[in-house]
């Protein structure tokens, strides 16, 4: 090698050496910045993106103005291209450490904590939660058999979103009574209870994302920066306080269990049972059941999910009646719904339908049938389990009519972990689309 | 690797032909199977991002039929008023007619007397066309019942009064 190439190979190399980190560090920055805009934005309230709330965070106003769809689309967009470079950037230098452990859990702290700090963000779901607990605890009212509508002169039901206050809840009856406790602490007391929960289940599911990347050979630091400075994660799911995020807490919980060596029946057995757990707050995560009783071929997770459920069946049936544990009702009358940021609907407007027919519904079960017997089959056939788990996640938000962006957080942390790599990179790609599908008042504002 | 070397997978299931039984782990033959799916992938992946696409484009479009609506309301009106409302449900959302209300005075929204203005038609120099329209009292949400000084072709069978 003549010495003016390797002159040009050390040049290149030092210049990598502070580009690379520099590059990192501004894109941590912009991501950081896009989102403390959004949260000091938001806490002036009076914006379409802000769910009408009592004022827990008035002592971040007068520092940001109220939040349009411009500025919220511009952060978004800034957030997005942020991540992908950074989460690009840590995978390409993994041959040396570009994003310590250290860097990227100061980078999920804070994107956490400033979230944390602000308002209720883009949904008014948390209110649901709490109209529930209050119908429950304080008015004696089952939240299985009525809506909010039942308790119209309690404080909360003013921020109930309008959609939902003739609706009973859709969530498990374990996620009821965890919630109950909350519902004397007052309203406020109950708000920031709800978005401390969601912060803790987020801390542990990124503590589980780092042991189960660990157990399988991954790059842990890798995964939880993924999974953590994602900002539909952070801002959608975490902004809102979204029940999801115990969902996936329990989720993680039962994938580590089976990950832990030596493996055990009674590791497996316990494993479908918090899968079930999970299950008793919202239903989505049963998906997995399947696939971890075809991967372990043992009756032990049969046993472990069966027991759980009879034990959920009790006490759902003890504390709400036979409407607590009906989950198959509550699921068919969600499926009905149709949102205007669904594939489905998308597809629709495509084919020159004004939307979603009772037919497509019937297409799209079918397509997710298909699907879901596709990867038991693979699992049987020694697939990754847990990359068939997500998949089946993956299918379940791209066939739903009723379409939300914390819907396609549920395969993330999965395909964090998965041994399958385009997992990750169609749940990236679907979560890409779905923020582009918000666009248009960037490129025509009505005012 | 044959099926018969799947190992503890197949414990158990020695009964079953052997392209059937359970596998640890998959074949290597897997190949084919993974680039049907991969293929299948990217043309959902394609099907999808068309979708989204053609959905933006489209909206895009509705914003600025609604932003000549308000601009017409406007300009009919002469209120530079910000708080309008837009109802697109009342001749159907397919249809591109669109009712836009507004205060006949200042006032926090819907706090005044209203004035409702039933536009479609062609976007010309920013604007489209009122077909008629009705008033409303305060404080009230846009019902047949409440609707009063009806005119023009578009309020036909929409007014009581």
């Amino acid at each position: 090698m003549s010495v003016a190439a390797q002159s040009e190979r050390v040049l290149d190399r030092s210049r990598s050496e502070w580009l690379t980190p520099a590059l990192v560090s501004l894109l941590a920055l912009a991501l950081l910045a896009a989102t403390v805009e959004i949260v000091l934005d938001g806490a002036v309230g009076h914006s379409p993106l802000i769910p009408k709330s009592p004022q827990i965070a008035g002592w971040l106003q007068g520092i940001g103005e109220r939040l349009g769809y411009r500025v919220f689309l511009i952060a978004i967009l800034v957030s997005a291209g942020a991540y992908a470079g950074l989460i690009a950037l840590a995978r390409r230098s993994r041959e040396r450490v570009v994003v310590s452990k250290r860097a990227a859990l100061l980078l999920i702290g804070a994107l956490h904590l400033v979230v944390f700090a602000g308002p209720i963000l883009l949904s008014t779901d948390v209110f649901s939660y709490i109209a529930y607990a209050r119908m429950g605890v304080e008015h004696g009212i089952n939240p299985y058999t009525h809506g909010p509508l039942a308790i119209a002169a309690d404080p909360v039901y003013q921020y109930v979103g309008h959609d939902w206050r003739h609706v009973a809840t859709a969530y498990g009856p374990l996620y009821t009574l965890l919630s109950y406790p909350l519902a004397p602490l007052g309203l406020k007391g109950a708000l920031w209870a709800m978005k401390l929960e969601a912060l803790l289940a987020s801390a542990g599911t990124l503590a589980l994302v780092w042991r189960c990347a660990r157990a399988r050979g991954l790059d842990p630091v890798w995964a939880i920066l993924v999974l953590g400075a994602n900002p539909l994660y952070v801002i959608y799911g975490l902004g809102g306080a979204h029940n999801d995020l115990i969902m996936l807490l329990a989720m993680m919980a039962a994938v580590s269990l089976t990950l832990l060596a030596p493996q055990s029946r009674g590791r497996d057995a316990g494993a479908a049972a918090i899968v079930v757990a999970g299950a008793l707050i919202k239903a989505t995560v049963a998906a997995l059941l399947p696939f971890m009783v075809l991967a372990r071929r043992s009756l032990a997770p049969l046993v472990g999910a069966l027991a759980a459920l009879i034990a959920g069946a009790l006490i759902g049936y003890a504390a709400f009646g036979v409407h607590g544990i009906d989950v198959v009702a509550a699921l068919n009358r969600d499926a009905a719904f149709v949102s205007t940021d669904s594939f489905a609907t998308e597809i629709a407007h495509l084919f020159g339908k004004p939307g979603v027919f009772p037919i497509d519904h019937d297409l799209l079960k079918a397509a997710l049938v298909a699907i879901v017997v596709h990867l038991m089959w693979r699992t049987w056939r020694g697939y990754d389990w847990v990359a068939a788990s997500g998949w089946t996640l993956l299918a379940i938000s791209v066939t739903s009519t009723w379409l939300l962006a914390w819907y396609i957080l549920w395969p993330l942390p999965l395909a964090v972990i998965s041994r399958d790599r385009r997992l990750l990179v169609a749940t990236l790609v679907v979560q890409a689309l779905f923020i582009a599908h918000q666009i248009s008042p960037l490129l025509a504002p009505v005012q | 690797m044959s099926d018969t070397s799947t190992g503890a997978a197949s414990e158990g299931w020695g009964w079953l032909p052997g392209r059937l039984r359970p596998r640890a782990v998959e074949s290597p033959g897997s190949g084919r199977t993974r680039l049907i799916e991969t293929t299948l992938l990217i043309l959902v992946a394609v099907l999808l991002s068309v979708a989204t696409i053609n959905d933006v484009v489209r909206q895009t479009h509705v914003n600025h039929r609604l932003i000549a609506d308000l601009r017409t309301w406007r300009e009919y009106t002469g209120h530079r008023y910000h708080n309008l409302s837009i109802e697109q449900e009342l001749f159907g959302r397919g249809s591109g007619r669109e009712v836009v209300c507004g205060n006949t005075s200042p006032g926090a929204p819907k706090a005044r007397t209203q004035l409702c203005l039933a536009i479609w038609g062609s976007v010309v120099g920013g604007r489209r066309t009122v077909h008629g329209g009705w008033y409303l009292p305060a404080t009230v949400e846009d019902v047949r019942a409440d609707r009063y000084g009806c005119f023009g072709p578009a309020s036909a069978g929409l007014c009581t009064r």
